[in-house]
């Protein structure tokens, strides 16, 4: 049918609209979602990864980790059980700015939930046999990823953008090296210094029409005692200006994993949005430059991408793909080639209106479930976002202009300051890397 | 005790069922919670349909279903969807083909439209530019999913082992470089010839729509895309139900840690033996409260630890598989880690506990709310059921099933299936280097 379809009025659609209230001197975020079968009940504390010390990364992983190896009188294994019996499924995770724990639940369970979510917060055993294991599980795991050349090289970016002293040089989930210096007294001291009622926000989301909210802040805050002490701004401290080379050798690989990046803003700039529009036409849906050259032209790669990772303190700007290893160097230039393009000349008018609808079309979409409104509520927690964010924020980014994007595009990218990683066989494109202009080549041999 | 005291009211999926004139099977079915809509749509064809010489090609050309057709531009299909707010995407397995963008509901017209053009007229768009390059692609995939991953041959592997050869499901989805080396346009345009029609295939919108104009919309689109009346005959898939024998294949490779898989050929999905495995794997292994993750993890801390150490594919071509994923802590010998699974198997024949299906009831019941929670999870299962079983209302039957099986079921289906003559033992070892082993 050659007609294409009229596209009709679009249906009013608004954030969930959520709640801010205060029991028993505890934080609370709800929001209604009506008809939903689940519930998600959650803590958001502030406790990220960037605010650990660099000699304990990894260390808040560990803890949200050990927060449900028992609790509130029952071992690891009761623990798992009492929650799996009422259909709760435990998730954890600890990013740069909050770690975050809670259960997904059926909504009738939702009170049970709360309670062995409170028993992890306030009572948990942290046992020197638990906590052992959880770290050396930890470590098994990270060895595991290791092998994963696409982790290989984030690491090595991390490790090439920022200087040692920066918590942002090493992976959000920690490393080996800093974990095996740990011990469950050092991990039950830094659960007993950061984990209190004042660094806690309890989450919740579903259908909560017959729900007792101020119970469920009761059950979590009441004769919760002990506010945090104060702690120093973390250290960001990014390297130094201009181009290198960082090449992880792992002889025999079929592909490279290639990346470019340099260090970024945080998240509360005033450009985020054109910054973020901009990153969005670069690298960021499948129509991207990026993924438009590497892939759709020239077959290099299942898939290329680029970004920011604004974060609360910092950021990283990134590209990145999985080329075939007779390509690296020929994917490694056009990966520049568009990086400096899109700097230099910027954007076309048709790619931000593409942009712009996709990114403020896709609320309603990312927004449908109760898993992706916690989330978005955690992050209001972690930003500091006001009652009217994500609106405002659709709004901002229908709003943005061509001028504004194309500005942001000359000062946010640097592309003489890209380090550039490659993981893979480096006899391969060794002798051609050099030949480029990407600075001073170093090669890591990977001995796994 | 009553078994199903944990389990909360169950939903009852409401949907309409329509066969347009050409053959296509409609499902909708209204959800007004949020104002986005599914499209999703499965062709009856995937692996298992290949013929020998051209392994990998349902894949392949899935890929080319996203480089234009009569009406649509390269790379429009995706940007149409994008600017429209939507995400999208398509998958292939061995029994079907999916494709499916979840939109603004404002935008179903366009997500139909689209869908419609590629089924009706895909040949417009094809050549041996697409062709090429998707090749090159799909290879890559290949390369990053597979060849340069640890432990990424694991499933060509299992597939290999578990099924004989000339079965349909003795090779995986992505195929073999030769294969897709050889692929010629004619062969593209063939595949779609003969399996991309409406008569076979299944579309599902689920959101929110008005039913009677969601129905229209489809008639529309759809309508005019003539029916091709006939498909050829699956290649059989006859297999006797259980191995016989034992399988066994240690592979070095660039591994961190050993790590075994164990495979059971187990009846197929849709059967009551299936049902009764969902429970079975959920006690074994579903959970921290698993049997499995209790001795193997927390007690003898000889595994890695996992949220689903035993899952089933939904396969219904004469065997599906069960499979368990045994990753060994650092040190461990998998040796002792494969004792330990295998004994903690058998003993839950002897000293199964009914209490124990409450917990794992309870689990698989969050976990098939959650996985029919969004509109785009939903439309896919109805598909599945469409497909797979012939009728999409079975959806609202399949977890009363899992939980009417019986204590005595469990057990049952453990020792008929989970035995030394029906499994596959596929262990990855770490591979000695040639400077390691100068030094040894």
């Amino acid at each position: 049918m050659t007609t294409r379809p009229e596209v009709g009025a679009p249906r009013p659609w608004t954030f969930p609209k959520f709640e801010r209230r205060n029991v028993a001197g505890g934080r609370m975020l709800t929001a209604h979602l009506p008809g939903r079968p689940l519930a998600v009940t959650s803590l958001v504390v502030d406790a990220g990864a960037v605010l650990e010390p660099s000699d304990q990364a990894g260390v808040s992983e560990i803890v949200a980790r050990a927060m449900s190896e028992g609790a509130g009188g029952r071992n690891s294994y009761e623990f798992g059980v009492a929650g799996e019996r009422i259909g709760a499924t435990w998730r954890s995770s600890t990013d740069w700015d909050s770690l975050r724990v809670g259960f997904e639940v059926p909504t009738g369970e939702l009170a049970a939930a709360t309670q062995l979510l409170a028993d992890a917060a306030r009572s948990a055993v942290f046992s020197d046999d638990d906590v052992e294991r959880v770290l050396d599980e930890r470590i098994d795991e990270i060895s595991l990823e290791r092998s994963q050349p696409a982790v290989l090289a984030a690491e090595a970016l991390a490790a090439a953008l920022f200087q040692p002293e920066s918590r942002y040089a090493y992976p959000d989930g920690g490393a080996p090296e800093t974990l095996e210096a740990l011990d469950p007294a050092a991990i039950r001291g830094y659960r007993d210094a950061r984990l209190r009622k004042d660094a806690v926000t309890l989450v919740i989301v579903g259908d909560l029409e017959v729900v007792d909210l101020d119970a469920l802040g009761r059950v979590v805050f009441d004769g919760w005692d002990g506010d945090r002490a104060a702690l120093p701004a973390p250290v960001i401290a990014p390297r130094q200006p201009g181009r290198r080379v960082v090449v992880v050798d792992r002889p025999g690989s079929v592909q490279s994993v290639v990346m470019m990046g340099h260090d970024g803003p945080p998240r509360a700039v005033d450009d985020y949005v054109a910054m973020t529009t901009m990153a969005l036409v670069l690298g960021g849906m499948f129509s991207s430059r990026l993924n438009m050259k590497l892939r759709e032209e020239k077959g290099y790669a299942y898939g290329a991408f680029g970004g920011f990772d604004t974060r609360k303190h910092g950021g990283v700007f990134a590209a990145r793909a999985a080329v075939q290893s007779e390509v690296t160097v020929p994917a490694l230039e056009d990966m520049l080639a568009e990086i400096e393009r899109v700097q230099r000349e910027g954007i076309t008018s048709e790619e931000l209106e593409q942009a712009r609808s996709y990114r403020a079309g896709v609320f309603p979409v990312n927004f449908a479930g109760v898993g992706s409104v916690a989330a978005g509520l955690g992050d209001v927690i972690v930003h500091g976002f006001a009652d009217d964010h994500f609106d405002a924020l659709r709004a901002r980014i229908l709003d943005v202009t061509l001028d504004e994007v194309n500005a942001t595009a000359s000062q946010r990218l640097h592309p003489d300051d890209l380090v550039t990683v490659v993981v893979g066989d480096a006899s391969g494109f060794e002798k051609d890397l050099e030949a480029l202009d990407l600075g001073s080549v170093e090669i890591i041999r990977d001995d796994q | 005790m009553d078994t199903l005291a944990a389990v909360p009211s169950l939903p009852t999926y409401e949907l309409t069922t329509h066969t347009l004139d050409n053959g296509l099977n409609v499902i909708i079915s209204e959800d007004r919670l949020a104002p986005v809509v599914a499209v999703n749509v499965w062709y009856d064809v995937g692996s298992r349909h290949e013929t020998p010489g051209r392994t990998g090609f349902a894949h392949l050309f899935e890929h080319l279903m996203f480089q234009g057709s009569a009406n649509v531009a390269r790379g429009e299909h995706f940007a149409l969807v994008n600017a429209a707010g939507g995400t999208l995407n398509g998958t292939t397995w061995c029994d079907r083909t999916n494709y499916y963008e979840t939109v603004p509901s404002h935008h179903l017209a366009t997500a139909l439209w689209l869908e419609a053009d590629r089924m009706g007229g895909l040949l417009d768009a094809l050549d041996q530019d697409n062709l090429d390059n998707q090749r090159d692609v799909v290879k890559n995939e290949k390369r990053q999913t597979r060849d340069n991953q640890p432990y990424g041959s694991a499933l060509d592997l299992l597939h290999e082992l578990a099924y004989p050869p000339g079965h349909p499901y003795h090779h995986s989805t992505i195929g073999s470089m030769q294969d897709l080396d050889a692929a010629e346009l004619i062969d593209a345009r063939n595949f779609y010839s003969t399996w991309y029609a409406p008569d076979n295939a299944s579309l599902a919108i689920v959101g929110d729509v008005d039913a009677a104009e969601a129905l229209e919309l489809a008639k529309k689109y759809f309508g005019p895309i003539p029916s091709k009346g006939s498909f050829p005959e699956p290649p059989a898939t006859d297999i006797a139900p259980r191995l016989g024998a034992e399988v066994r294949r240690t592979v070095e490779d660039r591994v961190p840690v050993p790590r075994s898989f164990v495979a059971y050929r187990t009846a197929p999905f849709g059967s009551a033996e299936y049902d009764a495995m969902q429970v079975a794997a959920a006690v074994l292994g579903g959970g921290r409260g698993s049997r499995l993750y209790k001795s193997l993890v927390l007690d003898q801390q000889l595994m890695q630890p996992g949220d689903a150490i035993v899952e089933s594919w939904p396969f219904i071509g004469g065997a599906t598989l069960t499979i368990a994923d045994l990753p060994a802590r650092e040190g461990v010998a998998i040796e002792r880690l494969e004792a330990a699974y295998h004994d903690e198997v058998s003993r839950i024949v002897a000293d199964l506990d009914d209490d124990e299906l409450v917990r794992a009831k309870a689990l698989l019941t969050s976990h098939w709310l959650h996985h029919l929670a969004s509109v785009d999870g939903r439309a896919d299962t109805f598909n599945q059921f469409a497909t797979l079983l012939g009728d999409p209302r079975l959806v609202n039957d399949a977890l009363p099933r899992v939980l009417a099986v019986t204590p005595a079921q469990v057990r049952e289906v453990v020792a008929d299936v989970m035995r030394p003559d029906n499994r596959v033992v596929l262990t990855f070892v770490p591979a000695v280097s040639d400077e390691q082993e100068a030094a040894a």
